[in-house]
C-alpha cells in the first residue's frame, strides 16, 4: 500500500501545472531642451549735438542697448575715425568721446580702453542670466571746433560686439 | 497486493481524470520600441514651455505591442540637466500621457505619475505618448539640457 501511495504521489507531482510568472521589461526615452544664446543689439538712441552756435562748445550723449546671456568683447572697427562727422564740402569734425557700458543708458560703469582705437576695448564675462546693458558714447565739441562752415554734419559710431 | 492489470487500470484512470495542460503555456511577451524623444526644443530663458500630448513633433512616443493586461509605470525626471550641472525644472501633470492607436486616435488618457493598467490585444501596436512642462528662469544658462525617462512595463501573471 505504501508503494501505491508513493506512485500516486509521483503521478501527482508530474501532473501539476506549471506556475505562470510575471514578466517585466523596461525601455527609456530621452527628454531634452536647448537654451538659446541671447545676444542682440536693441534700437539705438542717436548722439545729437543739435543746433550749435558757431564758436560755442557742445556736448551730447547716445547709446545702444545690448541683451546677452554670454560674455562679450566690444571693439571699434573705425578706430581713430570712430564717430567722425562729415559736413559741407567734405569738411570733417571729430568730437572727443568718452565711452563704455552701463546698466542704465546714462551712466558708464565699465569704460572702454579707448574710444578712437581699433582692437578690443572692453571684455565682459558671461552674466548669471540674461542681462540688458547700454553702450554709451558721450561726445564733446570744443568752441574752436564749432567755428567752421555752417551746415549739417553727420556720422556713424560703429561698435562691434563679439560673443565670448 | 494489486495485480499488474489492476495497476495499469488504476494509472489509466488517474491520468484520464487529472487535469494536465495540453501544452506548455505560451510565454506572454510585450515589446517596447522608442519612437520619438520628448523634445522641448530651443527655449529662451525666463519662460515656461509646455509640450502637450497633442504636439506630434515634440511629444515622446513609445510603441507597445503584446497581449493581455500590462501595468505601465513611468520614472519621470524632476529636471533636465547639462553636463556641468545646470538645471531646468520639469513638471508633469495628470494629462501629460495617453495611449493612442497606431492611427493616432486616443484610446485612453493616462496619468504618467501613476501606474496605469492597460489592455493590449492581439499583438496590435499602440502608442504611449508623453508630454510635460519645462520651466526656465532668467538665470538659466545657454546650453543643451537632457534627462532620461524610463518606462517599466509589467505583464502580471495569471
Amino acid at each position: 500500500m505504501n508503494r501505491s501511495i508513493r506512485i500516486l504521489a509521483l503521478l501527482g507531482a508530474i501532473a501539476l501545472p506549471s506556475v505562470a510568472s510575471a514578466q517585466s521589461i523596461t525601455g527609456s526615452i530621452n527628454a531634452s531642451a536647448d537654451i538659446a544664446t541671447v545676444f542682440s543689439f536693441g534700437a539705438p538712441s542717436a548722439l545729437n549735438f543739435g543746433s550749435v552756435t558757431p564758436g560755442t562748445a557742445a556736448t551730447a550723449s547716445g547709446y545702444i542697448p545690448l541683451s546677452r546671456n554670454i560674455g562679450v568683447i566690444y571693439s571699434l572697427p573705425d578706430g581713430a575715425t570712430t564717430g567722425l562727422l562729415t559736413g559741407p564740402s567734405a569738411t570733417t569734425l571729430q568730437p572727443t568721446y568718452t565711452c563704455g557700458v552701463g546698466a542704465t543708458n546714462s551712466t558708464i560703469t565699465s569704460a572702454f580702453t579707448s574710444c578712437n582705437s581699433t582692437g578690443n576695448q572692453l571684455t565682459l564675462a558671461a552674466p548669471t542670466g540674461v542681462t540688458n546693458e547700454f553702450v554709451i558714447f558721450n561726445g564733446s565739441l570744443s568752441a574752436a571746433q564749432t567755428n567752421i562752415t555752417p551746415g549739417n554734419y553727420a556720422g556713424t559710431i560703429r561698435i562691434t560686439a563679439t560673443g565670448n | 497486493m494489486m495485480s499488474r492489470r489492476g495497476w495499469s487500470t488504476l494509472v489509466a484512470l488517474l491520468l484520464a481524470s487529472w487535469p494536465i495542460p495540453a501544452a506548455a503555456q505560451a510565454p506572454q511577451t510585450v515589446s517596447i520600441v522608442p519612437v520619438q524623444n520628448l523634445s522641448f526644443g530651443l527655449l529662451l530663458p525666463g519662460f515656461q514651455n509646455a509640450v502637450s500630448i497633442g504636439d506630434v513633433s515634440r511629444r515622446a512616443v513609445v510603441a507597445l505591442a503584446g497581449n493581455g493586461p500590462v501595468d505601465i509605470a513611468v520614472v519621470l525626471p524632476t529636471a533636465l540637466e547639462t553636463t556641468s550641472g545646470d538645471r531646468i525644472d520639469l513638471h508633469f501633470s495628470a494629462s501629460d500621457a495617453a495611449l493612442l492607436s497606431a492611427a493616432g486616435s486616443t484610446l485612453s488618457p493616462l496619468d504618467p505619475r501613476q501606474i496605469n493598467r492597460v489592455q493590449l490585444g492581439n499583438d496590435r501596436t499602440v502608442l504611449f505618448v508623453l508630454g510635460g512642462t519645462a520651466q526656465t528662469t532668467a538665470m538659466t544658462r545657454p546650453g543643451h539640457y537632457a534627462a532620461r525617462v524610463a518606462l517599466i512595463i509589467n505583464h502580471p501573471g495569471t
